[in-house]
């Protein structure tokens, strides 16, 4: 069960992204070679990019609940008061906040620390859960006219959890969804585009949102659907993933008790403008690919998506239910079940042609989790999903390896390999499932002035792979992992030490001198108490420190136990005065400032860009 | 000095005028710091020891908030922090002030703003020049502390009915500032604390800390030097004249106060702008601080521990805010309003 149920509700709005921008180009993580004119806001390599003093906070703006709906043709009562409220974020904490995975993966930016709630026009809570953590996925050229950031759209998808319902009884809607989240769990799935990244804009920081929230179980992914996985592959181009027949990856699930399908195309078709009404693509059908009465290959239509009325965004989250006006029929169904599907798109010319196929044989597998930060010692538990034509594939193989072309931008990454230890091989079980453990050891360094090292592991069927078929992988799909360095010290000081931690905390977050000046060792002896209780906080907790998550267990450690154990001065110790460091530190790849960059960098596209670079540096070697 | 209707008296001696009367000086104690924080976010990251002096006095002002909320926990009463009333209207006068001339407002940092609002507000009631014929129909807020605490003696340890455990202590506040309050004498040195922070004694311009009383700190600022004790005070010199505004210098870089507008409101700033969205959001985690201020104090005290860092939130929010352009050659401010969605009501002109 997901969101793409009967029972669910849509909703649209603004969000709020103030993500800090220091930390999008690598080299300023090199304490040795820092300039303070990194922190200044600049469009240009050699400033602070576009918002150096972002607090990373994610906020829900003016999110309508825009429909509701009982079943599949039971729009909720014009008067349930679930119609009237809104979808907020927290009202009894600070703002959640967006986090990228590493400098060299920021294609992941997960919202950590958000709770959701159903509130009605006073404010008052209906309904309040948490956000499980989740990074966005599929970041595609939305809307293809446009340049920069703006550009861009991506999806997000998780569950609720920890629901807490509040005086719902006047809502059927919401006595209904109450009831249908047997297992104490939401469904929820956004869309998000028009990032607006311009710090002379009214709407700076701001972007458009919208989403669907249906139920949820236990069982099964909480991060994708396990249905019909249309793919697609890519025009060529640095930039954002364009897609070659203008139609993004989407999803669909047959539900076969309904006789209808759910299909969300909410991340999957391109604007006209910036966060404006979608291009008008022709005629946008789903097609069932069959054979006619002579065994003959034709296209059965199974409707159309009204994707050009006014106001279809914003009502359905690009949620649509096919066919509109009828149910399928077995023969219907069962044609569906056993063949793939396809969205259509036809000209005023009547000439029609695909967008986008479901996956060749409707072989499908994608691992749930998809960011990872490990420690030394620690492991992941993978667990990957595999299916055909919307089944569960039992006994399939999964071939797992490293993949890095995704990832990149400063010092080389993905090396050791060797500190990533995982199963070439897996096998699901007969619910299509298999799990894929990924031992973590000391990576040693090898980046210098960044901590840890990033890596991509790919999970495929092993029927998809060359030469068996030109698969269409989806390059977002693979696992990200920031595994971070062992941090040791006895006991934590602050000379040569811990210094050199907090220095490039200051560097990189010039937002936190208005609490103190994390560079200083006095002011840290003023504050210690509330940094104390912020670098004790759970990770998932909004007002964790640091923002970024990307402390180590055992800087952490440090941390608080040189925080918690002063010296007879009664302030944390400051051990002896290092020899003054001569030399700087050369890194092994530089960080696109140079030509490749596009026109605007700073952002999603800079580090896209990065990592193209990359790549391309390492194919001419 | 602020000075109360003596009508406050007469519902504080009535049926449940206690808990009425702590509910009275929970809202007083919070009015004080939106405008005390408007100046203080002003200021920015310069002026650091005018900034280190206000963050002082607003934090026992969230000190003094703190400890009429325990009280009224160990009384078995229910502090309501989170109703738009609740909120002050600036400009506008404090909860029960009936002095017509002070007027407070959210005003950038000034000296004329420390000696026309904060002092006045923390004025202390001086016995020797305090004017008898006021003293039938007004009495300070000290007073009216005072008068409070009389009552709870007059009740007695049994109206110490409440759950303890409903108490907030801790959270980087001393275990000598705030306790649990369970009888009379805990409750008494509790509010003794809230007098001599604000106001001293009459003897001495200093808490039994040893830290000047708030009036005393403004009086700092506005003098621009440290108070002193003068050198071998010969014994009989009266209390107000053994202290000097004449120690170490505390430097002003008034150029590097934020321009801001006084009195901003969210009505004012036009739908699709920075200040529009960036006030919003500023007053919805004013709001959401104040929730979470009520749920602390109505039975889950950890969450002063969440309440902190959103208090801290808002001076980024703040700041921010206080660096776009609005009109006129001012820039933006936020306007402390009490907004439960984000955005709150209808857009600006």
């Amino acid at each position: 069960m997901s969101y793409l149920n009967p029972l669910r509700f849509h909703f649209f709005g603004k969000f709020q992204a103030a993500v800090s921008t220091v930390n999008n180009d690598p080299l300023h993580f090199n304490n040795a070679t820092f300039k303070k004119e990194y922190q200044e806001r600049a469009e240009g390599p050699t400033k602070g990019w576009w918002n150096p003093r972002g607090d990373a906070n994610w906020r829900m703006i003016g999110c309508k609940i825009t429909s509701a709906w009982m079943d599949v043709d039971k729009h909720a009562a014009p008067d349930d008061p679930v119609l009237q409220c809104s979808l907020a974020d927290s009202d009894l904490t600070v703002a959640a906040k967006l986090v990228d995975l590493d400098p060299a993966q920021q294609g992941v930016s997960e919202i950590w620390g958000l709770t959701i709630r159903i509130a009605d026009e006073a404010g008052n809570t209906l309904m309040a859960a948490k956000y499980e953590t989740a990074a966005f996925m599929n970041l595609w050229l939305r809307w293809p006219s446009g340049g920069g950031d703006k550009s861009g759209g991506a999806m997000y998808q998780s569950v609720l959890k920890e629901i807490e319902w509040g005086a719902i009884e006047e809502s059927p809607f919401l006595l209904a969804l109450r009831a249908a989240a047997t297992d104490g769990l939401l469904s929820i799935k956004f869309n998000v585009d028009a990032f607006d990244d311009d710090f002379k804009s009214p709407t700076f920081t701001l972007g458009r949102i919208a989403g669907t929230i249906g139920p949820a179980t236990a069982t099964g992914p909480k991060h994708f659907v396990v249905g019909r996985h249309f793919m697609t592959t890519a025009l060529p181009g640095l930039g954002f993933f364009n897609p070659a027949g203008k139609v993004n990856f989407c999803d669909a699930v047959v539900n076969e008790k309904a006789g209808k399908i759910f299909l969300d195309l909410g991340n999957s078709l391109p604007t006209v403008t910036c966060g404006g009404p979608f291009s008008n693509l022709g005629t946008l059908s789903l097609a069932c690919e069959c054979s006619d009465a002579n065994g003959l290959p034709s296209l059965q239509s199974l409707g159309n998506v009204n994707y050009q009325a006014s106001g279809w965004y914003e009502r359905t989250s690009g949620v649509v239910i096919l066919p509109e006006d009828r149910k399928l029929t077995p023969g219907e169904l069962k044609a569906i079940a056993q063949n793939q599907l396809v969205i259509m798109l036809t000209d005023a010319s009547s000439n029609s042609s695909p967008a986008i196929w479901e996956s060749p044989g409707g072989l499908y597998a994608r691992a749930d989790q998809f960011v990872y930060r490990l420690n030394p010692g620690e492991a992941a538990e993978i667990q990957i999903y595999a299916s055909v034509l919307g089944q569960p594939y039992a006994d399939a193989t999964i071939v797992s390896y490293f993949d890095n072309t995704q990832i990149g931008g400063g010092p080389q990454v993905g090396v050791p390999a060797s500190a990533l230890q995982f199963a070439l091989l897996s096998t699901t079980d007969s619910n299509g499932r298999a799990s894929l453990k990924v031992s973590a050891q000391n990576p040693k360094n090898p980046r210098g002035y960044i901590d840890g090292q990033v890596y991509g592991i790919r999970s495929v069927l092993v029927d998809t792979l060359p030469p068996a078929m030109g698969y269409p992988f989806n390059q977002s799909e693979f696992v990200s992992f920031l595994l971070l360095d062992e941090f040791v010290a006895d006991p934590p000081v602050w000379y040569g030490c811990l210094q050199p931690v907090f220095q490039q905390y200051s560097n990189l977050y010039p937002i936190m001198d208005r609490f103190l000046d994390l560079s200083s060792y006095e002011s840290i002896c003023e504050n210690v108490i509330p940094l104390q209780a912020a670098f004790g906080l759970a990770v998932s907790d909004p007002n964790s420190m640091p923002i970024t998550r990307d402390l180590s267990a055992s800087k952490r450690k440090a941390i608080l136990q040189w925080l918690k154990n002063p010296g007879p001065d009664g302030k944390p110790l400051l051990g002896p005065v290092p020899p003054p460091v001569t030399t700087v530190a050369e890194v092994a790849e530089t960080s696109g400032n140079g030509s490749v960059l596009p026109e605007k960098p700073g952002g999603k596209l800079a580090a896209i860009a990065r990592v193209r670079a990359a790549q391309l540096r390492r194919f001419k070697r | 000095m602020i000075l109360l209707d003596t009508s406050l008296l007469d519902e504080l001696h009535g049926p449940g005028g206690l808990k009425s009367a702590l509910q009275r000086a929970i809202e007083l104690e919070h009015a004080t710091i939106p405008t005390y924080l408007y100046s203080l976010y002003s200021l920015g990251n310069s002026n650091p020891e005018i900034v280190k002096i206000i963050l002082s006095v607003i934090m026992e002002e969230m000190l003094h908030f703190s400890i009429a909320c325990n009280i009224m926990n160990a009384i078995g009463g229910h502090p309501t922090i989170d109703k738009p009333d609740f909120v002050p209207q600036f400009p506008g006068h404090l909860p029960g002030d009936v002095e017509a001339n002070l007027v407070v407002h959210l005003r950038r940092f000034s000296k004329d703003h420390v000696f026309n609002t904060f002092m006045v507000i923390e004025e202390p009631e001086h016995p020797l020049n305090f004017p008898a014929a006021l003293a039938a129909t007004r009495l300070t807020i000290g007073e009216y502390y005072t008068e409070i605490s009389k009552q709870i003696e007059n009740a007695g340890d049994g109206i110490f009915t409440g759950d303890i455990k409903k108490q907030a202590t801790g959270f980087g506040f001393s275990a000598k500032e705030l306790f649990a309050i369970h009888d009379v004498e805990t409750a008494r040195n509790a509010i003794t604390i809230i007098k001599q922070q604000g106001e001293g004694t009459t003897t001495t311009p200093k808490d039994e800390a040893d830290e000047f009383a708030h009036y005393y700190r403004f009086a700092e600022i506005y003098h621009g030097h440290h108070l002193t004790l003068v050198p071998d005070p010969p014994p009989d010199l009266p209390p107000d004249k053994k202290y000097r505004y004449d120690g170490p210098m505390i430097p002003f870089d008034e150029k590097a106060v934020l321009p801001v507008i006084a009195n901003p409101k969210q009505s004012i700033y036009p739908k699709d702008t920075q200040a529009h969205y960036l006030n919003n959001n500023f007053n919805y985690a004013y709001t959401s601080l104040l929730k979470c201020l009520h749920v602390t104090f109505n039975g889950h005290p950890e969450r002063l521990g969440v309440a902190i860092p959103i208090m801290l939130s808002l001076r980024e929010l703040a700041m921010e805010m206080m660096t776009i352009p609005f009109k006129d050659g001012e820039n933006a401010g936020p306007s402390f309003e009490y907004a439960p969605v984000n955005p709150q009501g209808p857009p600006g002109p």
